[in-house]
This record gives structure tokens, sequence and C-alpha cells, in this order.
């Protein structure tokens, strides 16, 4: 009870303190409305084939307009929006909990774990990530599930980067001396005290990999190695490419609410960066 | 030494601690890493129910003796006995019930707990680990009595507040408390008032006394004051890089101080000089560094009394009359 008021606490301070992370947070809380009552709010049948085809945002109740197929487009982009937040949420989380546990792994044990790990992180952040992506799905094919894991599988360097500094100091911290003196061992140290100690700035860090994931994925369907049987936002700006001229409403209105919830997450991201920041804590 | 026929707790025999040195510039790449002598071959025994100081500059290495002691790190060389069994080798068999044995209070009571559990939880928790008490609601109780006792009242609510709320005194109490309930054979408290207020050092202290008198424990108190050391501890050793230079009685010693070190430590500490007159003995320059000191005697270069001898070899340990141990080739023991 009161670990749960102490970190009720701590958060309502960070969000005290950063505007921007309010506001993140505020819309945030919007588009999660949007997706848990995306039916209720939906005019259409997103996946309904209507008479209407390709006509201009406010035809027929169409406030979008709708695709060359006659689907609706708010009711397409109300929908989406749970395509591609969890596309976001769901790798994100992979590359946070694989980047957390390897960091937290090779700056506890260091030495050889150390070097091992080191080395395979030098060589991600080396490789040109979004080729690899793309090999990867072409080969596997583009599903939902491989897309997330792909997204996810990649992007863990920089989680596991920053865990294994925080690692690194707070193993030197008299705390964790006094757990082991008090008989923990190497294994119950890491979980109880090293990765619950330095995990916040990895939580920041994987809220701006959220916003990465959803651009990521939009990337992909733009090129045309997104999920074909699922309505996201990048499929839908890769299904109105080509129809720009003539329906540019089928790919403009998708593209806009991608770079509104990126913009989401970055604001929630560096809001808690920014509220995590010591210099900033005392004041 | 009035336990000297009893078996001692704990038997440190030529105990070192080396360190590669860190850093080192590009220049020195391909050359054998520099070792730090930071422990440089101790050997001293604690008896039941007894305080023994550690005393010495900043840097002696009284810390990393402390950590060797409860194996935060292992010797690089030499073995340490607790109750005649090698702490290598139980360490090997059964690492949960030598830790049980050997406790610690640390310099900084206020990292000494993770800042996300409560009291309760940080208190608990060694007994949870140790299997002590059969429920929860036993270790609460446990833990409240000995907050109780240690004057935290009341106890249950400092249970549920977190550590960042309370006072470096109080935290050190805990500290003191929480290793106390595991019931140790020897404890080592390293600087345990360093960090605190002075109005709350004498309660802290008072608390290792009373808890070494009433429970028998083997203290190891480590500090740089030879005021706290003179007050509390039976026994006391003097630590110069790496090494002990004299150990023995703590009155013995204060007040006849024979290693010139000991002497300078004594006459340079204004509260404790038994003769007012006498002019503090100044020791000149640097304490050297911890690498290669070199085949004579280490405090040769800073000692007032240093003849040619002390600069070519390092003075062997004598037991003087009085039964301290004095190493300096002007403490012959015939005097
Ligand atoms: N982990 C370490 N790595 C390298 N050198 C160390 C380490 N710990 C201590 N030292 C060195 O060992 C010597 C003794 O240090 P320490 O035991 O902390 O002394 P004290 O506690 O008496 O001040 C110092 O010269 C210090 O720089
Ligand atoms: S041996 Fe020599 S240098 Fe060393 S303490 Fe004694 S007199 Fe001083
Ligand atoms: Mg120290």
């Amino acid at each position: 009870m009161e670990k749960i008021k102490k970190v009720g606490v701590r958060l309502a301070g960070m969000v005290r303190s950063s505007m921007q992370l309010r506001m993140g947070l505020i819309f945030f809380a919007l588009v999660l409305l949007v997706v848990i009552f995306a039916p209720s709010l939906a005019p259409f049948d997103p996946y309904d084939l209507g008479d209407d085809l390709l006509v201009p945002p406010g035809t027929n109740g169409h406030w979008l307009g709708t695709t060359n197929m006659g689907q609706d487009v708010l009711s397409m982009i109300i929908y989406g929006s749970r395509a591609s937040l969890a596309i976001g949420i769901v790798s994100a989380l992979i590359s946070g909990v694989i980047g957390t546990l390897l960091g937290a792994f090779a700056g506890f044990y260091g030495g050889k774990v150390d070097k091992v790990v080191s080395e395979i992180i030098n060589i991600f952040l080396m490789i040109p990530t979004f080729f690899l992506i793309l090999i990867i799905v072409a080969l596997f094919g583009s599903s939902m599930i491989n897309v997330m894991l792909v997204i996810g599988l990649t992007s863990w360097p920089s989680n596991a980067r920053m865990m294994r500094v925080q690692a690194m100091s707070i193993k030197e911290r008299t705390f964790v001396k006094s757990a082991i003196s008090m008989g923990e061992t190497k294994r119950q140290v890491l979980f109880k005290y090293i990765i619950p100690n330095g995990l916040f700035p990895i939580i920041a860090n994987t809220t701006m990999g959220v916003a990465k994931a959803i651009l990521t994925e939009a990337s992909l369907s733009f090129l045309g190695l997104g999920d074909p049987n699922v309505i996201s936002w990048g499929q839908m700006i890769y299904e109105g490419k080509q129809y720009l001229a003539t329906g540019w409403w089928m790919s403009t209105f998708a593209g806009l609410f991608i770079m509104l919830i990126v913009m989401i997450f970055y604001m929630i991201g560096d809001g808690l960066n920014f509220a995590l920041n010591p210099k900033m804590k005392k004041i | 030494m009035p336990d000297a026929v009893k078996a001692p707790v704990i038997k440190a025999v030529g105990v070192k601690r080396y360190y590669k040195q860190r850093g080192g510039s590009l220049l020195s790449f391909g050359r054998k890493p520099r070792m730090i002598q930071a422990v440089d071959g101790v050997d001293f025994e604690l008896y039941e129910g007894e305080i023994f100081g550690v005393i010495g500059e900043s840097g002696c290495g009284k810390s990393t003796l402390g950590r060797l002691l409860i194996r935060l790190e292992e010797p690089s060389e030499g073995d340490i006995y607790f109750r005649g069994e090698s702490s290598k080798a139980l360490m090997k068999k059964d690492p949960k019930k030598f830790h049980r044995m050997v406790q610690a209070v640390f310099q900084n009571p206020f990292d000494t707990f993770t800042p996300n559990d409560t009291i309760g939880e940080i208190m608990m928790r060694p007994l949870r680990l140790h299997g002590i008490g059969k429920s929860d609601e036993e270790r609460r109780a446990m833990c409240e009595k000995a907050l109780e006792d240690g004057g935290l009242k009341p106890a249950a609510d400092f249970l549920g507040r977190f550590p960042h709320e309370l006072s470096g005194g109080q935290l050190q109490r805990i500290s003191i408390l929480r290793s106390m309930l595991l019931e140790p054979l020897f404890l080592v408290a390293d600087e345990p008032v360093s960090m605190l207020d002075v109005s709350v050092r004498a309660e802290i202290i008072h608390m290792l006394q009373d808890l070494c008198a009433s429970r028998r424990t083997a203290i190891m108190l480590i500090s740089h004051d030879i005021a706290v050391v003179r007050y509390v501890s039976q026994r006391v050793a003097v630590m110069y890089l790496g090494r002990i230079v004299e150990m023995g009685d703590t009155d013995t010693i204060i007040q006849n101080p024979m290693h010139p070190y000991t002497q300078a430590l004594i006459s340079n500490c204004s509260s404790i000089d038994p003769d007012e007159d006498k002019q503090a003995i100044e020791i000149q320059g640097e304490p050297p560094s911890p690498i290669n000191p070199g085949p004579g005697c280490y405090f040769a270069n800073r000692c007032f009394k240093a003849c040619e001898k002390c600069f070519k070899s390092y003075p062997p340990m004598r037991t003087m009359k009085d039964g301290r141990v004095v190493s300096c080739h002007f403490a012959t023991g015939d005097e």
C-alpha cells in the first residue's frame, strides 16, 4: 500500500515538473479512449465496402471521405489507431525487456559477459537496422506479429546500452554491497536491487521507442511490407499513395495522425527524461 | 587481554589485497599493469565480545580490509578464519551461512538501503532470506521489537516509512539493528559515524558498545578518529600503507605509543594527547602511494626518526613486554 502511494507521489511530482509530460499524457488518454471505444465512435464499419467510391471529405456522412474501395476513411483511422498503437507498444516493450535484461547482465556481471554483450550491442548499432528489418520481413512475411517482433528485436541496443551504464554505477552503491553482505545471491541482487533502481531512464527511452516503432511500421507499410489484412495508418498511406492526385484524403489524414501520435510519445518520453534529470528535480 | 585463553572468533593470516592500477596512459601500453597494494599482509585476531579498533590515514587500506572480512572481495593472498574455519572454504560450502555470521555497518547510512523499499521490507528481508521466523507477522513483530529496543518509537510508524524520510542517525541505527537481527558472530563497522551529525555520534557508538556487551559479538570498528576508537575499543591496530605497524591494548598504545607513526597520529589529535605541553610531531610530506612502496620501512620518507637502516629493510614485527606488537627498527623490546 505504502509503495503504491510512494510511486504515485513520485509520478505526480514528475507530472507536475514537466508541462510536456502533462500534455503528452492528456493526449495519450484521448487516444486510448479512441482505441477502446472505436466501435461506438466509428460512423461506419471500416471493412465495409460502400457504394461511395473515392468521394471527398464531407460527402454523405463520410467526414474524411472514402477510399477507392468505398471504405470510410474516418472509421479506418479510428480502427487503425488500434494496430498502430499495438505495434508501437508491443515492439517497444519487447525492446525494453531485452535491452534491460542484457544491459543489466553486462553491467552487473562485467568481465567476459560484458565484453560479449557490448560487442553484440556495437554490431547492432552499426548495421543499418531498417534494411535488416526490410530483409527479415521480406523473407518471413509481413504479418503484424512478425512486424512487432522484428522491430522489437532490432531496437533493443539503445536500451541495453543505457541499462548497462546504470547497472555499472548502481552496483557500486552501498545498498548493493549491503544486500550482498546480508546474503542475497547475485541473481536476487540483479532483479531486486539493480534493475528496479535503474529502470526509469529506460522507461523514458522505451516511450520514445513507441514513437519510433510506429514510424518504422509506417515506413514498412509505405514500402508495401505491412500486414495487408490489418487496417493500420501506415497501410492506409500505402494504399492511398497512388490516388494522391485524385483522392488526397486517402493517405493525408492517416499521415497526420501518425505525426500526432509520434509527437505524443515523444512528449511523454522527453517529459519523463526532463522530470528524471536530477538537476531539475531539486528545483 | 582477558580473553586470550579463548579461541579467537577471527584470525587473519597474511591477508593481502592487490588492485590493478586503474587507467594508465597509452604510453604504458604493453607494460605490465602496476599493482596497488591496498592491504599488504595483515595478521590479527579478534575475540568474542571485543571491540577492535583500526585506525590510520585515509587511503591506508582500512575499508579494503573491512570488505575482505565480509567477503565482498576475496583476498589476493592469505585467508581469514572464522572460529577456525577458512572463510574461503565456508564461502564455497554455504555462502548464506557465512553471510549470516558476518555482518557490516557502512559509512553512508543514506545509501545503505534501497530507496524503493519501506523500512519494514528492508528489515524483514534478511530474516526472510535466512528463514528466521515462521511467518511475515512473526518477522514483523521481531523487527518492531528491535526498533523499540533500539529507541525508534513508535516502531510501527517507522516500519511504514521510506529511507529518505529518516535522518542519518535513525538510518544508521536501523542498519545496526538489522545486522543484529541475524545474531552475527562478527560485525564490521566502517567509519559508522563519520557522516553523521556530531550530536548523534555518541548514541550510535553507545549502541554498538551495548550490543557488543550484551550479545558478545566481536566488532571491528574502523575509524580515522582516534578519539572514538580510544573511547570504545579494548584493542587497536594502527595501519600504514596496507600494513599494521602497531597493535595492542588501546590504553597502552595511546598512553605510550612506540611506533613513530602512532606517536605522530596521537600527538596530532588534540583531544587525546596526554602531555598537553608536548609539541605536535609533524608528519612531513604526502603519504607515498601504495604502488611499489620500496624495500625499506614504508614510513621512512616521513619519519622523524628514520636512519639509514630504515631505507634498506622493512622492520620486522616484534612483540613487546606489554604484549603489543610494533614494527619499527627502534622498537626492539629491550626498553
Ligand atoms: N576497487 C579498487 N580499485 C583500485 N584501487 C582501489 C580500490 N579500492 C581501493 N583502492 C585503493 O586502495 C587503497 C586503500 O583504500 P581504502 O581501503 O579505501 O582506504 P581507507 O578506507 O583506509 O581510506 C587506496 O590507495 C585506494 O585508492
Ligand atoms: S623503521 Fe625507521 S622509518 Fe620506519 S618507523 Fe621505525 S624509525 Fe621510522
Ligand atoms: Mg575508508
